[in-house]
């Protein structure tokens, strides 16, 4: 005899296998689009495992839904298999594959990834205290770590992969510099610009003008991250990439 | 006075070192009691240099932990268009080169002549505030 939660897993089964049927056999999108919106939930759960990982956990959402739309797609009605049974592996697949892409996340040990996360808040909370950049040993102690792992987890959120530089690096999705719309000055009018311009132009507006903040303002770290409403931290990655991705355009 | 201490190491100029040569710059600013942003800055320098030198054979990196911060050479370096790069009075007004990036990084930087034509490039970075 099957207990009441039995029994409501069963008419869940049967829910998706009939949504699986309309997708399949008469090209039914909106079925399919029943099906993501039912399994949004478990793709939320799976995706909050890797959370913390120095990607929003939006985006990581947003590569598990791919996961599940391919396990729709793909999935066999002959097979006696429940739709979230098929469909887990495939989710997790594809977030691990997002991870690998950018090369660090998943074989980086989870002690150096959660003080890596914790970075740029204490950077900017010791130097909002303290009136000054703070030293290595400093970030070490508050985050009561040796100086060496500190080192190594900021490496570990640096790592030199071919990230889009569009794409936020954690702590904020939104761009400030998008909705005020400000206009580029600087580089981009200089009569020198031939074989740079097009590298330059190709960057985000929020790199392009932090790059001008830098490197013809002057303007260090600190007050550019003020003023662009990110972390200290998130600005000196942005200009790395920024200047790497500018000289492999050039190559 | 004491003589300053000092480090020497020679890594691959191949990109995946870039990381590795990264984390040794930053212990060596540690070490020196340097603030975030000026570790940030040093590692940018040597970084920016090292890739301008290209991808082939080994560069040599030291480093002098003076009282006041740090005296990084880094070469003998082959590539001739780091110093034609370095050695003009001013940077190109709006580009962004590696003149305009070592001069906003660094407090100061000069090119020195090595034998078969090679240069060896100086890096003098300050503590700054961070003590």
């Amino acid at each position: 005899m099957s207990t009441a939660k039995e029994s409501g897993r069963l008419q869940l089964r049967d829910a998706d296998r009939e949504l699986l049927r309309r997708y399949h056999e008469l090209g039914d999108e909106s079925a399919r689009d029943a099906l993501v919106e039912r399994h949004m939930p478990l793709v939320r759960s799976l995706a909050r495992r890797y959370a913390g990982r120095g990607e929003p956990l939006e985006d990581i959402e947003q590569v598990g839904a791919i996961g599940l739309i391919k396990a729709i797609d793909r999935f066999d009605l002959e097979r006696e298999v429940a739709l979230a049974t098929y469909a887990t592996p495939n989710v997790v697949g594809e977030i691990k594959r997002h991870f690998r892409d950018k090369g660090w996340a998943i074989r980086v040990p989870r002690a150096l990834q959660e003080m890596n996360a914790k970075m740029s808040a204490t950077i900017d909370r010791l130097t909002s205290t303290l009136g000054r950049s703070p030293s290595i040993g400093e970030i070490a102690e508050s985050l009561q770590a040796t100086p060496e792992e500190v080192l190594e987890a900021m490496e570990v959120g640096s790592a030199y992969t071919t990230l889009s530089l569009s794409a936020p690096v954690g702590e904020d999705a939104a761009d400030p510099l998008e909705v005020i719309g400000k206009e580029d000055e600087g580089f981009e009018h200089s009569e020198d610009r031939e074989e740079l311009a097009p590298a330059l132009a190709r960057l985000p507006q929020r790199e392009r003008e932090i790059l001008r903040m830098r490197f013809e303002e002057g303007l260090p770290q600190t007050q550019i991250a003020e003023q662009v409403g990110l972390s200290q931290m998130h600005v000196s990655r942005l200009i790395r990439r920024s200047l790497m991705a500018m000289r492999e355009e050039l190559d | 006075m004491p003589e300053p201490d000092q480090i020497s190491f020679e890594a691959p100029l191949e990109a995946a070192f870039g990381p590795v040569v990264r984390l040794i710059v930053g212990g060596i600013a540690e070490r020196a009691d340097f603030g975030f942003e000026a570790m940030d800055d040093l590692q940018l320098a040597v970084e920016r240099l090292l890739v301008e030198a290209g991808s082939d054979g080994n560069v040599k990196l030291s480093f002098e932990l003076r009282g006041d911060g740090i005296r990084t050479r880094v070469g003998p370096l082959r590539e001739r268009g780091i110093a034609e790069a370095l050695q003009d009075s001013e940077g190109k007004p709006g580009t962004l080169d590696l003149q305009r990036i070592l001069s906003t990084v660094v407090d100061s930087y000069g090119v020195e002549q090595a034998a078969d034509g090679h240069i060896v490039v100086r890096l003098e970075k300050l503590r700054g505030v961070a003590l």
